[in-house]
């Protein structure tokens, strides 16, 4: 069974936070922590930490997140290890190319790797606490005042939705063709690569045109529901408790005192 | 009331004709069950009620309101539902609420309105329980049911569904029929596409239709009674009716337009007595 989205169920005070706050959070802190030093982002990652503890959300859920990109964030770290200038601490000989592992390049590496994985905790947050249909309505809000410049935000706001529908519908379908053709002798493990290119293409192109069957039949139902483009009223309705408010004014206070320190240190 | 007069439409421009001369009404609070074999123009028909399809010929009016008028489109929208014959294809919300509610945001009603509409409409169809589940979560009959309550929260006079008891088990399938029959006597008119006979059986009038026109039309005992057109178009009986027509043909004199269970017992037990 597919699910939409990541989000956990939970009255944690962070679930139960405006999306506006948490979102507003995220696009500050994305922000501050590609330009504070090094000291701000170890206590910006404890932040994080704090706040997964603080909203109920399993370690393993972080893990999960982190799982597919860490290839890339290890990447980001050994370039810097092995190329930064500084006090060489170990020499690699390779054919054509000497490097060498500095401690200045490795603690680089590690301050970049903390940023990126700060990044990743503070989404999966996110994600993890607020509905997706409250998320959209933040980032309606959010994308509002570009409305006088004709943006069609609540047009956006319904390609949200609806990819957020159709994300694991799209997954069923994937699964159901490649048991249909498997079932049928395809073979999509095949060790040659002629053969699993064959059988990729046959399988995506069973994929888009049930996709596209698909979006088809949908832009017809939302048209009898008389969907038109345009603006629409919500569902939900997004309303600040004094409690959001004062969490916004703590984390207003505490962005200017971290960029306060970061200007000290 | 709905009325179709001498409605032709193609797919595509130079393609065979989906319907050729359709003429027929269907009045307020009416239930009418469209029958054929596949292809023969069901689904097209009733997505010319919804204005989804406009006809290349001849005129479709929904309480007096031409489908080709754009302008009137929203509004003939929000008289006739339509449930279509997948849920998937229909549902856009990621929770029943949050799908039921998409009709009345595109009418741009105000919160609270819509709040007030969607808690009516799943009270309506009996899942106000599954409110805040996630679709992907719901049985095929629950999700047809969430379909139907997002269709009910526009409001609609009159509600076209296409094979509503499609892919359904028999315990779901006549929760949905309940549904459709609880809707009727409260006054919504419905349109009920379906290969099933004894679904049609329930109904008030028949049409079939076959080749993209109206076959032959009448209330059930006048279908049931007309067997042999049924049978050179490919449509079957329900089984009940079979029954009564072999229990003719047996030497009894039984009746053999009857469609339902309800009918059949009657008509035997009347035998007995006599």
């Amino acid at each position: 069974m597919y699910h939409t989205g990541f989000y956990l169920n939970g009255t944690s005070p962070i679930h139960r936070l405006d999306p506006r706050v948490k979102l507003a959070a995220v696009i500050v802190l994305s922000m501050v922590i590609l330009c504070v030093k090094p000291p701000i982002v170890i206590l910006v990652a404890a932040v994080c930490l704090c706040i997964v503890f603080a909203g109920s959300i399993p370690l393993r859920i972080i893990g999960q997140a982190v799982k597919p990109l860490i290839i890339f964030v290890g990447l980001i770290f050994f370039t810097h290890a092995f190329f930064s200038e500084g006090e060489a601490i170990a020499l690699v000989n390779l054919p054509y190319l000497n490097i060498s592992l500095s401690r200045n390049g490795m603690e680089e590496g590690g301050l970049v790797a903390l940023r990126f994985l700060c990044l990743i905790v503070a989404a999966v947050i996110l994600t993890t606490t607020t509905t997706p249909s409250r998320m959209i309505a933040a980032i309606k809000y959010v994308l509002g005042p570009f409305k006088r410049l004709h943006v069609p935000v609540d047009d956006i706001a319904v390609m949200m939705m609806l990819a957020m529908r159709l994300l694991p519908l799209l997954l069923m379908e994937k699964e159901r063709v490649e048991t249909a053709q498997k079932t049928r002798g395809c073979d999509l493990q095949g060790k040659r690569l002629a053969v699993r290119l064959k059988a990729f293409i046959r399988l995506t192109s069973t994929i888009l045109l049930g996709v596209f069957r698909r979006a088809d039949e949908l832009a017809l139902a939302m048209e009898a529901r008389c969907y038109n483009r345009g603006e629409r009223t919500a569902f939900v309705e997004l309303s600040m408790r004094k409690t959001d408010y004062g969490i916004a004014a703590v984390l207003i206070v505490a962005g200017g005192v971290l960029l306060g320190l970061n200007s000290f240190i | 009331m709905i009325v179709f007069d001498n409605v032709y439409f193609q797919y595509e421009p130079e393609g065979i004709e989906a319907l050729c001369g359709v003429s027929l009404t269907v009045e307020d609070g009416e239930h009418v069950a469209v029958v054929g074999p596949n292809g023969c123009g069901k689904t097209t028909l009733i997505r010319h009620i919804n204005a989804l399809f406009t006809p290349s010929k001849g005129s479709v009016t929904i309480n007096g309101y031409d489908t080709q008028d754009a302008g009137r489109r929203n509004e003939i929208r929000q008289m006739i539902g339509m449930v279509f014959q997948n849920p998937d294809h229909q549902i856009v919300g990621m929770t029943v609420e949050e799908d039921c509610a998409f009709g009345p945001e595109n009418l741009r009603l105000p919160t609270g309105e819509i709040r007030e509409r969607v808690a009516e409409a799943l009270d309506r169809v009996g899942i106000a329980g599954l409110a805040g589940r996630n679709i992907e979560t719901l049985s095929g009959g629950e999700k047809r049911l969430a379909a139907i309550a997002g269709i009910l929260a526009m409001r609609p006079r009159y509600i076209a569904l296409d094979e509503p008891t499609a892919f359904l088990d028999p315990v779901s399938a006549r929760l949905v029929l309940e549904m459709i029959d609880k809707l009727h006597s409260d006054g919504v008119g419905i349109i009920h596409i379906t290969h099933n006979m004894a679904e049609a059986a329930g109904t008030e009038r028949i049409i079939v239709m076959n080749k993209g026109s109206v076959y032959f039309e009448g209330t059930p005992q006048v279908i049931f009674r007309n067997v042999d057109k049924l049978k050179t178009i490919g449509i079957s009986l329900p089984q009940i009716t079979e029954l009564l027509i072999r229990l003719r043909e047996s030497g009894l004199p039984v009746r053999t337009d009857i469609g339902d269970m309800d009918g059949a017992v009657s008509e035997i037990k009347g035998l007995i007595n006599k």
